[in-house]
Formats: C-alpha cells, structure tokens, sequence
C-alpha cells in the first residue's frame, strides 16, 4: 500500500509540477497499467501476478493485476469498464471470451487507454496483442518430445480438450505433421481423443486406448490435467515402463507423474515472463515508442520476436522435465 | 419359473437388464476385448464415483423430490478434506478421512434440508441454487489451487486393491479398495429403503407427500434427514473421487449431475417420485458407464461419440416405457375380451 500511495504522490507531484513540458516528462512519468486475467487465485495467473510484480519492481511503474472470482467474460468486461471509469493509462487482458470483450475494450481505446492483450491474436480492438509463441511451432516441439521419448517409434494417441478448442486442435494438427514429416517410424492410432479437460474422463480414455491397441507407446495431452489421468491411468496398468506420455501441464498438476518417470516432459509458457512482456509492451505504446520485428525484450524466449499485424509472437515455451522439476513452483 | 421370467421382463430393473446385456453383446462382437476381464475391472472402477453419488440421488428421487447440488457437495468435501489435511499437517487414518468428508457433506446436506424441509421450498429450486452457492463458497473461500501431491494416506489407500492380477502381456488389473465404499453405501441405502420406517416412509412422501402426511408423518423431518443422508454420501463420493484420481481438483465433479440423474432414471426411479431400486440404479450406473467407456473401444469415432451416448440413452430410457405401455394395452385388451379377468397394472 504505501508503496502504491508513494507511486501515486510521485506522480502527483510530477503532474503539477509539469504543466506544459509534459514531453520531456515523458521517461519519467509513472504510469498505472492494471493486468485483467480469467480468474484470480488460480496457479498459473498467482504466478502470472509474480510477473507483475518484479515489473512494477524493476520499473517503478504501477503495474497491479486483478481478476473475477470465475472465469465469467460479464464479469470481467465488468472489470474493464471500472478500470476506465478510474482513468489507467493502461489495461492489459487475458481474456475468456475475445470476441464478447470487444465491445468494452474499444471504448477503453477511445478513452485514450493503451491495451494489451495475451492469448487472444484475433482480439482487433488492441493496442498490441503479446503470444508467447506460434501455436504450430509449439505443436511441432510438442511432438519432437513425444519422438525423443518414445525413441522416434511405435504407436502413439493424442489427446484434445475439446474438439472444438481452437488451440489444441493447432497443438495437435502440427504434432501429426511433424511426426508425418520427421519420424515415419511412428503412428497415430485411433483419432484425436476428446478430455472435455477433465482428468477422470481423460484416464478413462487411456484405460481404453490401452486395451484397444496393447502395443501403444506414446500419449500427447493438450488440456493440463490429460498427461494427469492418461500417466494415472498407464501407471495403475502396471505399464510405466511401456507408455511415455508429454504434453502440455503444469508441474503443479503433473508433478508426481514427471517424478515417477511416466510424463516423459511437460511444456507451459511461463505467464509471469509473459506478463512483463505485456507490461513493457504497454509502457512503450504510453512512450509512443514503436515495437518492432526481431526486437528483444529481455525476457527468455522473448530475445527475437516477430511482429504481425499487432501480434507479437515469442518463442517462450518451457520444458519441464525430472532434471528441473523442483525449479518451478505453480 | 414363467412367472418370474414374466415378471422381471415387466419390471423396469429387468428391461434395463435385458438392454444392457444386449449392448454387451454387441459391443463384444464390434471387439472381443470388451468381455476380456481387464476391460470389466476397468468398468467397475469408472462406475464407483457415479455409482455412489447415484445411491444418493435414488433416496431423493423416490422421495418425490430432485437434487442437482451432489457434485457441488461432493467436491466441496473433496477440496476442503484435502486442503485441511495438507494445511494441518496432520495424519489421520483413512476410516478418519473418509469421516471428515461425510461429515462435511452432512453439514451442507442440513443447508439444504433446512430449506426444503422447514421453509418448504421446491427441491429443483433450491438445490439449482445451493448448486451454485457451494461450488462458490468453495472457490471464494475455501480455495481454487489443485493439489498434485495429496496426503500419504489417501495414496496409500488408492494404491490397495479389492482385486488384483498379472497378466502375461505384464499389464497389471486392479480393482481399487474404494469400489467397497460403492458396495457398502450400496448395501446400507437397500437396507435403509427396505427394512426400515424410514424408508418406507421415503417411499410414502414419493407417492403422495399429502396422504403421508395424513397419516402422521413427520414430512419435514424426514424431509431433513433424507438431505442430510444424501449430502453425507455426496461427501463420501467426493473423498473417494481424490482417492482414485490422486489429485484435488476443485473444479472437478460439477458437471456430472445430468449423467448420474441419466443412470438412476435409467435403473427405473422415477422423476415424479414413490418408484426406484438399488439393484435398478446399479444396473442404470453400470449400462451408463459401459456407454461412455466403451465406444473408443469399438472404434466409434471420437465425433460420433456425444450421438451415440445420446442415443442410447434415449433407447434405453424409452424402451422400458415402450414396453410397459405395450404391457398395458394387452391388458386392456383382454379386459375387454372377457370382464372375470382382473385388471392389474403393471408396477
């Protein structure tokens, strides 16, 4: 709190004390950014606070993140709409529905606000949108973990959380090429496994493909808790020796199956690197400075990015692995 | 003989029965594996979590009355047991655990029979709402981190089995301990609703709350007690569910209801009260399961999955009604053919 009550009195004083000569003040002036994410005080978006939090630390700026008690799109349009009435310089979003936050985030737009957003490339009402890398391009290292563990053969099922979830159909779209295109020894069984990203429905399928095809020997998951219940299911088979199973998780949820050795490796975007990149983003649309192809933003996986449109795209997925497991702590 | 046959043919149990026996068999010949003793194991084990929370949505149904906020009792118990052992650091005994999760569905149970039983809301309605209500004091209080690592006794206990062998492909078959908590609520629930006072007079408010009243029955009370039962096997269903899946999830559960309420309509309870068996439910929650564990292994695809579970379920919901209209138009008919003949209709 005081800290926030200092931030607020420097501003003050610049304010009044500047006046006319507001461009000069422009390096020094600390700016409110307020990070709006799905739901608060789950894991991943508590460790995406972190991020926040060495931001405002490392830059003095006054970067906060809030979030509704559930993954509701009302509620946080809700949000956004008090966070323009308060007049932030900046709103940064991770929203739960792109599409029906539109309408809220163009009037921040035309109430002078910078936006931001994270896993949402097709939100157009942005100032800038920041993805931690390209959906295909994550797919394809998805796969080339599976290969690794599986030593590039034999018969492997992949797993959606949905049919019908934009994301894990790419994941998993660019997994099956690359293992068409690289590793011929290996083969798809059955078709893409539907989770409903619940991890008893998820083991149960796995109980399943393990009768259908006794021979399998990989599993890609692609909601967090499917490498959960497929490792649970393989392991109560006896079949932890047979089966590798990867995917997309978090050490939290795939913690104890990465420590008996069936989740070969799991991969997650680190949301906290992720929110200092959408806060620095922010800061320099308020600096009226461009961002740039190739430009570096000093964070791991955000050295090189490329820039479409208003999307910028990093290549920051992470390996965890039985080697750095105990290095992560969501 | 005849007579028996008849009559299990006419019973809605002994419809179900037939028509899970069909689809095993032709689930058998799409893939020999279904009958294969691993694949049965397997199914016995998906069937605990819903088989238990079923037992506890029957005793409702044959009250005349509906509950929709199981799952939300049943994860409430499973996040708040976890979470105050891992908190606590203490370690306590399975039986202790189990405990602790019961008593918690009790203690929400009681919420809900206040309202229905002393204030005399409609079940629907309230039970819609403490749907909602718990699973949000759940998240905003209680908390919404998963859990991983539970304590060492719930992973000891998951790692028991009931029934264990090797087979030669080195595959290992379990059936967990847990699958004796469905056995025994199972057991205790048939013993309740056919043996005692009280549950004839479950069944008597089934059929016209209105008459048992008149005849001196306490309605609200029982009306209390009966919530009060069912949310302490919600609990014990949401224990169980940690123990089998070894993580606390707090999002977990919510959402099965309609599947659970599917399995014990399908076992022959009925929405409009005073009707259902245990051995009916046990029956709906295995044909329920098998349906929606089995059609990857006959090679439906994964598109076509939601159709067919759909269309099962239609076909074995509407086949028993099929059938005891069937049974009853005979049976005007030969009314009409000679009046000596006694009109009974079928139960």
């Amino acid at each position: 709190m005081t800290i926030k009550h200092k931030v607020f009195a420097v501003g003050l004083a610049l304010a009044l004390a500047g006046g006319g000569a507001a461009v000069t003040q422009a390096q020094t002036k600390k700016y409110t950014i307020t990070t709006v994410v799905k739901i608060a005080g789950v894991a991943w978006f508590n460790r995406m606070e972190q991020g926040v939090a060495l931001f405002a630390k490392d830059t003095g700026q006054n970067a906060t993140q809030v979030g509704p008690a559930s993954a509701d799109a009302a509620l946080q349009n809700q949000i956004v709409e008090d966070l323009i009435a308060k007049k932030v310089d900046a709103i940064t979003v991770v929203p739960n529905s792109p599409e029906s936050m539109e309408p809220v985030l163009k009037k921040a737009l035309d109430s002078k606000i910078v936006v931001v957003g994270h896993e949402g490339s097709n939100l157009e009402n942005v100032t800038y949108d920041v993805e931690a890398f390209d959906n295909a391009a994550f797919g394809a290292h998805l796969m080339d973990n599976l290969a690794k563990a599986m030593g590039e053969e034999g018969e492997y099922a992949v797993f959606v959380g949905h049919l019908t979830a934009k994301t894990h159909n790419q994941w998993v779209d660019a997994a099956i090429a690359r293992q068409k295109d690289k590793y011929p020894k290996m083969k798809l069984v059955a078709d893409k496994q539907e989770s409903l990203e619940d991890q008893q429905v998820a083991y149960t399928k796995t109980k399943e493909l393990l009768q259908a095809h006794p021979n399998l020997k990989g599993i890609q998951g692609s909601a967090s808790t499917d490498v959960a219940g497929a490792a649970l299911a393989v392991e109560d088979a006896g079949l932890g020796s047979q089966v590798n199973v990867v995917g997309t998780s978090l050490p939290s949820i795939a913690g104890p199956y990465i420590t008996s050795g069936t989740i070969k490796a799991i991969s997650f975007w680190d949301p906290a690197k992720a929110a200092y990149v959408v806060d620095k983003v922010a800061v320099m649309a308020l600096e009226g400075k461009k961002v740039e192809d190739g430009m570096n933003f000093g964070q791991e996986g955000y050295e090189k990015v490329t820039l479409k449109g208003h999307v910028i795209t990093g290549q920051a997925w992470v390996d965890c692995t039985k080697d750095n497991l105990s290095t992560f702590n969501f | 003989m005849r007579r028996l046959l008849s009559r299990l043919a006419t019973s809605p149990q002994g419809i179900m029965l037939a028509t899970g026996i069909v689809l095993a068999v032709l689930f058998s010949v799409a893939n020999p594996v279904f009958l294969s003793a691993p694949n049965i194991v397997d199914l016995l084990r998906n069937a605990i979590v819903t088989g238990i929370f079923a037992i506890g949505v029957l005793i409702v149904l044959a009250s005349g009355g509906i509950d929709v906020s199981f799952t939300a009792i049943g994860a409430f118990a499973l996040y708040a047991t976890t979470k105050l052992l891992i908190v606590s650091g203490i370690h306590p005994p399975m039986l202790a655990i189990f405990a602790i999760g019961i008593a918690i569905g009790v203690a929400l149970g009681f919420v809900n029979g206040l309202l229905i039983g002393l204030l005399g809301l409609p079940t629907l309605i309230v039970t819609l709402a403490t749907l909602s209500l718990f699973r949000g004091a759940l998240l905003t209080f209680v908390g919404t981190l998963y859990y991983g690592t539970i304590p060492a006794e719930m992973v000891a206990y998951s790692r028991q089995p009931l029934l264990a062998f090797h087979l030669a492909s080195g595959r290992v078959v379990q059936l967990p301990l847990a699958f004796g908590n469905f056995v025994l609520v199972a057991g205790f629930a048939a013993l309740i609703l056919g043996s005692t006072m009280f549950g004839r007079k479950i069944y008597a408010l089934g059929g016209s709350e209105e008459a048992a009243a008149r005849i001196g029955i306490d309605v609200r009370r029982v009306k209390l007690a009966i919530f009060m039962l069912v949310g302490g096997i919600a609990g014990l269903a949401g224990v169980t569910h940690v123990t089998l899946m070894r993580i606390a999830n707090p999002f977990d559960l919510v959402g099965s209801e309609l599947n659970v309420i599917a399995a014990v309509v399908l076992g022959g309870a009925r929405i409009t009260g005073g009707h259902g068996t245990v051995s009916g439910t046990i029956i709906g929650v295995l044909v329920i399961t098998m349906i929606n564990s089995s059609l990857l292994l006959i090679g439906v695809p994964t598109y076509w999955q939601r159709l067919v579970v759909g269309g099962l379920i239609l076909f074995g919901t509407g086949l028993p009604i099929a059938i005891e209209r069937f049974n009853l138009h005979r049976a005007r008919l030969r009314a009409a053919a000679g009046p000596t003949v006694t009109v009974q209709a079928p139960v």
